[in-house]
């Protein structure tokens, strides 16, 4: 018996070294910053700027995907009036980022478009997805893979999204689609701690083809939950593609540090540190976007507020092509029950571990959102200050008139979906209970969908969106 | 948020660090840190660019940063 285990053991062993980890992510043959999956080379009409609407869905498995999948079902059917003629909302929404669980709705969408509406329930949102990838890890025909030490258990999950859910869909055909949502799935570089984005630009530092990388792959990294599921690996060629930095990154390397704009600097070294010759780092490893941001918001907040941002919404400011600018922030987060103070015993080891992992993303979370409002403000604040003051010289006769130029007029919408907005308490107090798992009843996502929907409808900005635009967000299965 | 307005007699387009971002004489959002301007179409003008940190200025108190035409442009 036991010369039958060590056997096994050894046939194990030589499968596994068998087991050839092919890359994930090809080689990109010569760097083009013309070509590739950038939000510049996104097919536009004329105008498209001047609503600039940015979604972003949060971590937290299928209950995240459900209440992201309810929001964009809303915006489907949210109707307004722009420049004359009468449009979708969802039409307008002009870049996704998505976290972990809320992925799966943002990459499907990216490839199927309209056909999500139809498909990605049954894909997705109603199968057991968990019970599926365990059942496939427990399988003895995975485990001489999984044997592998470059093959993990997320790369397992990899493949099975990919057959299960996106068809084998690559990033060209995303590409093909050349049409907006720019949608940015993000993974976080586990080294470095910093969201990782599936965008060319991204893709370029480390000479790789995005083209060719499977969504499936992307929303596997993005929703690598740490302990249940592994980093996945990706292959870095870096100094083999002939790649350049953008003119700010050897600027803010001059920067003194932490003098004029530490986080500028930080993200600078960061880029080069990906794209250094050798490469310096050969391989990256991806883990769970929500370990670096569970809202999917930083990248757009830097966006918002940079001329750096490889999708820079400020340059179009600047060129005064955005009037009104929409954050919809979908946020999953719970706040499950615990009867910890309910007892004097010393908090265990788990519960403490899992404290200590969870508390600081949920406090980086509500820092971030808190950003979010800052922005809004001073936007708000900076071209009134101006108007107020050439208001108040000019008041004083035609002669002290200042006529300052003030910056370009934005209004800026940051519009909230969460749980803890939701008024009744009974209904609050059963989402903030939903767990994080890749699979939940079909009634739980039926209603977290339609909470996404009322979310949306009862957020003051929203509504102001709405009132401004003439929009009408019906009740669900009725019209306007 | 930082405020930089580029001066020109004209309204010329300007780059910021290679890429476009608005005209000249408009008061312009930045993020902090050192910026290179410089203007877009022909180079009639002086200096070719400009290497500037911006930092600590406000809506009321742009940072100014100015380019003139080149002598017979």
């Amino acid at each position: 018996m036991r010369a039958l285990a060590v056997a096994a053991l050894a046939l194990l062993a030589l499968l596994a070294a068998c087991a050839s980890v092919e890359p994930g992510n090809p080689p990109l043959a010569r760097y083009s910053p013309d070509a590739g999956y950038r939000f510049d080379r996104l097919q536009a009409p004329a105008g498209a700027d001047r609503l600039f609407v940015i979604v972003t869905f949060s971590g937290g498995g299928t209950r995240a995907a459900a209440l992201a999948f309810g929001v964009l079902e809303a915006l489907r059917d949210t109707t307004l009036e722009l420049d004359g003629r009468k449009t979708r909302l969802l039409d307008e929404v002009d870049v996704i980022s998505s976290i972990s669980g809320g992925s799966f709705p943002a990459a499907y969408y990216a490839l199927r478009g309209e056909a999500t509406f139809a498909e990605f329930p049954g894909k997705f949102l109603y199968r057991p997805i968990q019970s599926e990838l365990v059942s496939l890890a427990l399988s003895p025909a995975s485990w001489p893979r999984l044997a592998a030490a470059a093959y993990g258990r997320s790369d397992l999950a990899a493949s099975f999204y990919d057959r299960e859910v996106f068809g084998g869909a690559t990033y060209a055909d995303v590409i093909a689609r050349d049409r907006r949502p720019f949608v940015i799935l993000n993974a976080t570089d586990m080294s470095t701690g910093r969201p990782f984005p599936f965008i060319q630009d991204r893709f370029d530092l480390i000479c790789s083809d995005l083209a060719g990388v499977k969504l499936a792959r992307a929303a596997a990294a993005s929703s690598a939950f740490p302990g249940g599921l592994t980093a996945l690996t990706f292959w870095n060629y870096a100094g083999g593609c002939g790649y350049r930095q953008p003119a700010w990154v050897a600027l803010a390397m001059q920067d003194p540090p932490a003098q004029l704009n530490a986080r500028r600097t930080a993200e600078a070294e960061a880029r080069l540190s990906l794209a250094a010759p050798g490469p310096a780092r050969p391989y990256l490893h991806l883990t769970d976007g929500g370990v670096s941001d569970n809202l999917g918001l930083r990248g757009p907040l830097e966006a918002i507020v940079s001329v750096d941002s490889p999708w820079s919404v400020l340059r179009r400011i600047n060129q005064g092509r955005v009037e009104r600018l929409v954050v919809i922030a979908v946020n999953a987060a719970t706040r499950p029950e615990t009867k910890r103070d309910a007892s004097a015993d010393v908090p265990g080891l788990v519960d403490t571990v899992t404290a200590a992992a969870t508390v600081p993303l949920d406090n980086y979370s509500f820092d971030t959102v808190e950003l979010l409002d800052r922005i809004a403000a001073e936007y708000r604040s900076d071209a009134r200050a101006v108007a107020a003051c050439n208001r108040l010289s000019a008041a004083r006769g035609a002669q002290c008139a200042l006529n300052l130029p003030a910056p370009n007029a934005v209004e800026l919408y940051p519009v909230q979906v969460a749980f803890e907005f939701l008024p009744d308490r009974a209904e609050r107090d059963w989402a903030l209970d939903v767990p994080t798992s890749l699979e939940l009843p079909r009634a739980a996502v039926d209603r977290l969908r339609l909470l996404g929907r009322k979310l949306l409808a009862q957020d003051p900005q929203f509504r102001r969106l709405l009132g401004e635009l003439h929009g009408c967000l019906p009740a669900a299965g009725s019209g306007c | 948020m930082e405020y930089v307005v580029v001066r020109y007699p004209t309204r010329r387009l300007v780059t910021i660090d290679d890429e476009q971002n608005g005209n000249t004489n408009e008061v312009l959002r930045v993020d902090a840190g050192t910026h290179v301007f410089a203007l877009g179409g022909p180079a009639n003008y002086r200096p070719a660019q400009r290497t500037v940190a911006v930092a600590d200025t406000s809506p009321l108190e742009p940072l100014e940063v100015r380019f003139s035409p080149k002598k017979g442009a």
